[in-house]
């Protein structure tokens, strides 16, 4: 008996260890995110005068940088407004098109073996293997089309590359739609078309959510094309965090309050399907 | 699927063309015409410094690849990934066991702490870097507050990023903070789904929760834990976000991984040919291990 209460709270005290481990960074940033500028590099926790002024600067940096002596970093750190509309109109755009293309052949693969195999793998391959790879090739292509830095360019790649995740996980909402409806419509005369939009289509919108979230959270961390694939115009709210480490003047305040607004989007999703997780992150190989 | 639909041979031209055209469209514009010109490049000599287009570039055969072979710093940068692999995702499976299997009995909190432990992962990479980056920080809280209570002051003149082993074990913390709740993730829902029935029978016959777990969940779930060990190791062979950030592949190249090398080599360097070169040697080895899992997965139990 004695035995089973020490084993308990071992227990209990591993997994209170790991929740810590986990929370520790994430108050850290908080604390940062509103500390001034005179405290940036001290241990406390609680910030003594509590301030904004990390974000404000994060919008207009030219106003605050002169405050902190740090004029240099006007020329490297920008406002963050473009790179936050950048990211969100990038991520929705592949997103969207990402499940859209990703719908109509998880349809085919589940129900009629169309594509076959080989493409599936295919779109499996390339999402495993390291994007490095990637980039050289892209970035001469894109060159030669005037693709770089541009909108479209980012849209398509990052479509791309998630389609497979789109294919496999609604490939499991279908599966698991019963057939027979499909086959009462068709037997009332409904074309295969007509069937995909009107019977499965809007069986299957819970799927279109789980892999639309997932993917527009997969696009929206994305860092290596979006640092060599934009310059000026499409820049990113990943490359613009990049920028922040190590800048002029050391920014640690507004890099954490960059690092917490840039947070926010992706948790919210993440808790949105976080049945879906497992599902999403193993390509439907583990059902959450 | 058995079913009516699947087993009339014939497709219907209208599902097959949406099936397989805009998929199609997309990889091939997208994947597959890169993926030929890397090939192409990588038995060109050409950069953009050269002042020619690269289909004008001289062909060099395989000297690219032999270069990489001899190329300490591939060497090095290959190393450093497979090490930083191996190392990170046996931490993050050990963790990732030992807390599914805390977890799996019910007990008040539990979805809160189950909420909360998985948060990292919905975290972008980028973001886990930049925050890293500024834990490791000489005043920052790893040293200035949780060193400092074993170590005292000198706790303060610790430079991760300046000491080539701290440096790596600065991104191998990062890795394990953000993706042990994967691991953990995938066997707790694994180890969850075994059924009822024979843990059930088990107890009957008197078997500890103990050997319950190790001898009747663990064995079941064995094909679920190569997915998550694989699947892992393939994301952290890819690591690109903490070196970027975090150490720059520093100091001096004792962080760069393959990502950061090809990176740098081909948009710093500009020396596209030969990155395309150390890609393709890279992605002949993945796709072996990746074909290879594949095939475990889909095609060996059918």
């Amino acid at each position: 008996m004695e035995l089973r209460i020490v084993s308990k709270a071992l227990k209990y005290i591993v997994i209170g260890v790991f929740a810590l481990w986990t929370l520790v960074p994430l108050t850290w940033i908080v604390s940062l995110a509103f500390k001034s500028y005179a405290e940036w590099r001290v241990s406390y926790f609680v910030p003594k005068n509590p301030t904004v002024d990390n974000f404000v600067l994060l919008f207009k940096p030219q106003e605050l940088l002169g405050k902190y002596g740090v004029m240099g970093a006007t020329a490297i750190i920008e406002s963050a407004t473009k790179p936050l509309l950048n990211s969100l109109v990038v991520t929705v755009a592949a997103t969207v098109l990402s499940v859209f293309v990703g719908f109509f052949t998880a349809y085919g693969a589940s129900r009629y073996r169309a594509p076959g195999p080989f493409t599936l793998f295919f779109t499996l391959l390339t999402r495993m293997l390291p994007p490095a790879i990637f980039i050289t090739p892209i970035m001469v292509y894109y060159s030669n089309l005037g693709m770089l830095d541009t909108y479209f360019g980012l849209v398509f790649l990052y479509s791309a590359v998630t389609v497979t995740y789109a294919i496999w996980i609604l490939k499991g909402f279908i599966d698991a739609i019963p057939v027979e409806w499909e086959e009462a419509a068709m037997l009332e005369g409904a074309t295969p078309t007509k069937v995909l939009f009107r019977v499965v289509l809007p069986l299957v919108r819970p799927g279109l959510v789980v892999a639309g979230l997932f993917i527009f959270l997969l696009t929206w961390s994305e860092l290596l094309f979006a640092l060599v694939l934009t310059n000026i115009n499409a820049v990113t709210l990943s490359v613009h965090i990049s920028k922040y480490v190590g800048a002029v003047g050391q920014l640690f305040g507004p890099q954490a309050a960059l690092a917490l607004i840039g947070s926010i989007i992706p948790v919210v999703i993440g808790y949105a399907i976080q049945k879906h997780l497992v599902t999403g992150f193993t390509f439907g190989m583990v059902r959450g | 699927m058995a079913s009516v639909l699947s087993m009339s041979k014939e497709i219907p031209r209208s599902i097959k063309l949406l099936a397989t055209l805009p998929l199609n469209i997309l990889l091939n514009a997208i994947l597959i015409i890169p993926f030929a010109i890397m090939i192409y490049l990588a038995f060109l000599k050409w950069s953009p410094a050269m002042g020619i287009d690269w289909w004008e570039a001289p062909f060099t055969g395989i000297s690219n690849f032999i270069r990489a072979l001899s190329d300490a710093r591939f060497i090095n940068a290959l190393a450093n990934t497979v090490t930083y692999t191996v190392i990170v995702v046996s931490i993050e499976f050990f963790l990732g066991l030992l807390l599914a299997y805390l977890m799996l009995e019910e007990f008040v909190g539990k979805k809160a702490i189950l909420s909360l432990i998985i948060y990292p992962l919905m975290l972008p990479p980028v973001i886990v870097a930049s925050v890293f980056y500024l834990m490791f920080q000489p005043y920052g809280p790893v040293n200035n507050v949780f060193l400092r209570a074993v170590l005292g002051e000198d706790a303060l003149r610790i430079t991760w990023f300046l000491n080539p082993r701290l440096a790596f074990t600065a991104l191998i913390i990062a890795d394990i903070w953000q993706w042990t709740p994967f691991i953990f993730l995938i066997l707790y829902s694994a180890l969850s789904a075994v059924p009822r029935r024979l843990v059930e029978a088990a107890q009957v016959l008197g078997a500890s929760s103990f050997t319950i777990f190790w001898r009747i969940r663990l064995p079941l779930i064995k094909p679920l834990i190569i997915v998550a060990i694989v699947l892992r190791a393939l994301e952290a062979f890819k690591m690109f976000d903490y070196a970027y950030l975090m150490t720059g592949g520093g100091p001096g190249i004792s962080t760069e991984t393959i990502s950061l090398y090809i990176y740098r080599v081909s948009v710093l360097y500009t020396d596209i040919s030969y990155a395309a070169a150390m890609s393709l040697i890279v992605l002949v080895m993945l796709a072996i291990v990746i074909r290879l899992f594949i095939w475990y997965f889909f095609e060996r139990v059918r």
